[in-house]
């Protein structure tokens, strides 16, 4: 910390000074002079809002009602196992405009600089709430959608279906959404599946209670990242020169010989369409007291596919909000992107056949283009009792690709009973070899 | 069958049991099952680049690895310098 009575550190040259690249860059939107002090025109440019990079809102559904384009009713689905919405009056089926080509996202990764968000992947204001109040445009009521869970709501006047489209500021409403290809009897199926190859020492509990039927489909939460990288690594790495044994023959002993080498690398490399989890909570991987890593392990989702948001997609299913703003997820993303550097550099340092200890990374995030999604997933659920509340067991179906992982809740006397048994078999056989060869 | 060879055996059942046990484990719980973003996700890399100097020789180990080998172990950080 620096004491504040101290004077000012000894002059520096121009290129460091007051104003440059070396200064600690001032807070976004601040002056140095009060804007209400300056000539009206210059006051309305500093004072007009910040261009959004990618502005994905859109203006046609702004006032919370989906109309079906061409009967004009609000009564609409996604139509399962597709990317359509269906009018269920007039059986109009018509669908959102995907967000890859609508928004050039496929393109230019290794020309990005800087951080670029969507509009939907903006900072959550500190001070939004969950729960939002419509003016319901049709006839005027006053509705309550609670965005921590739900994104649609009927008029309890006038049955009008309302959608929370415009974006705001909780972070409820993402830039794009995936909609269910894989139906809910598919996934009943792919889980009973799953869980029927776990049966044997599965928690007795949960299997009298296993009922697949009561899979929700949920749309959770994530940041999609392209990423424009450079990344160095340095370690040493050994190359075996001789291979020799000493000793008679009891007493054999294999010894080797090897050249040291201080190896660097550098990779340039861009990544299209990584997910983060951008809840908090889902994003905390620690197998000790959650099974998050679960639905962690069913991405990736095709999200090259995903289309515009419309709330319609998620009538009858339920949904997550987001709580992460990108800072938040920076540090998770420069983890994984470095992972990434060590597995692109590892076919660079196959000569080191006694292995390399890389020592020292480093990792230049020149640019990220970030996208806030919703991605569509079937979850099963069941509580285990047990101390600090328990354990959450999920079974996740990726609602895409129907990718199925899951937790089962194991009857430990009965898998450790069974470990033992088997030890003892194994060790009776090692007793009668043992005994019989001396 | 030497008698060194004999006492190995009998560690059989012990070591049997353990792996047993926590391949049955992981089965069903399968927590050691995660994203693995470094395969499945569209990555375009430039050619690596880099170099190589010899700094030193150890003669007569009987490691058959360099110590810390981590070249497969993409997950675990190392120190992490600032460019």
């Amino acid at each position: 910390m620096s004491d504040t009575r101290t004077p000012p550190p000894v002059p520096v040259p121009p290129v460091t000074g007051p104003g440059s690249p070396r200064d600690v860059p001032p807070a976004p939107g601040s002056s140095p002079i009060d804007p209400t002090t300056l000539p009206g025109p210059i006051r309305d440019e500093l004072q007009a809002p910040d261009p959004v990079a990618i502005d994905t809102a859109s203006a046609e559904l702004k006032d919370g009602v989906n109309r079906c384009p061409k009967c004009g009713s609000t009564d609409i689905r996604p139509k399962a196992g597709t990317d359509l919405l269906v009018c269920l009056y007039c059986r109009n089926e018509w669908n959102s405009a995907r967000v890859e080509e609508a928004f050039g996202l496929g393109v230019g990764i290794d020309q990005l600089h800087g951080t670029v968000m969507a509009s939907g992947a903006r900072d959550i204001a500190a001070d939004a709430a969950s729960l939002m109040t419509f003016k319901c445009s049709a006839c005027g009521a006053e509705v309550t959608i609670n965005t921590a869970n739900a994104m649609t709501a009927r008029c309890h006047w006038c049955r009008h279906v309302l959608g929370v489209n415009e974006q705001i500021a909780n972070g409820a409403v993402p830039d794009a959404v995936l909609p269910f290809h894989i139906k809910k009897d598919d996934a009943v199926a792919r889980i009973r599946q799953f869980v029927d190859k776990r049966r044997l020492f599965a928690l007795k509990e949960f299997k009298e209670q296993f009922t697949p039927e009561n899979v929700a489909g949920v749309y959770l939460p994530y940041m999609i990242v392209d990423a424009n990288v450079s990344a160095a690594v340095a370690g040493k790495g050994e190359i075996k020169t001789r291979e020799y044994t000493r000793g008679s023959d009891n007493d054999k002993k294999t010894y080797y010989d090897a050249d040291v080498y201080q190896v660097d690398r550098q990779v340039d490399f861009t990544v299209d369409d990584l997910p983060l989890e951008s809840s908090t909570e889902r994003g905390n991987l620690d197998t000790k007291v959650n099974t998050n890593n679960i639905i962690n392990t069913i991405l990736p989702f095709d999200t090259k596919n995903a289309v515009n948001w419309n709330a319609s997609y998620l009538s009858g299913f339920s949904s997550e909000k987001r709580n992460s703003n990108v800072a938040n997820l920076q540090p998770r993303l420069e983890d994984e992107l470095l992972s990434i550097a060590r597995s692109q550099v590892e076919d660079s340092v196959r000569r080191y056949d006694r292995g390399v200890r890389w020592e020292q990374e480093q990792i230049d995030v020149i640019g990220t283009r970030w996208m806030s999604m919703y991605l569509p997933v079937w979850l099963y659920s069941y509580h285990q009792p047990g101390r600090n509340g328990g354990m959450l067991h999920y079974i996740a179906v990726n609602g895409r690709t129907g990718e199925t992982m899951g937790s089962v809740p194991v009857q430990q006397w009965k898998l450790l009973m069974t470990a033992i048994t088997v030890g003892t078999f194994l060790e009776a056989i090692a007793l009668w070899i043992v005994g019989h060869s001396s | 069958m030497s008698d060194d060879g004999g006492l190995w055996l009998l560690a059989a059942g012990p070591a049997g049991a353990t792996a047993l046990y926590w391949a049955l484990y992981r089965y069903y719980r399968n927590t050691d099952k995660s994203h693995a973003f470094e395969r499945e996700t569209a990555i375009e890399a430039k050619p690596v680049t880099g170099s190589e100097t010899k700094v030193d020789e150890v003669t007569g180990t009987r490691e058959t690895r360099i110590k810390g080998d981590n070249v497969r172990n993409y997950r675990d950080r190392v120190n992490r310098v600032s460019s």
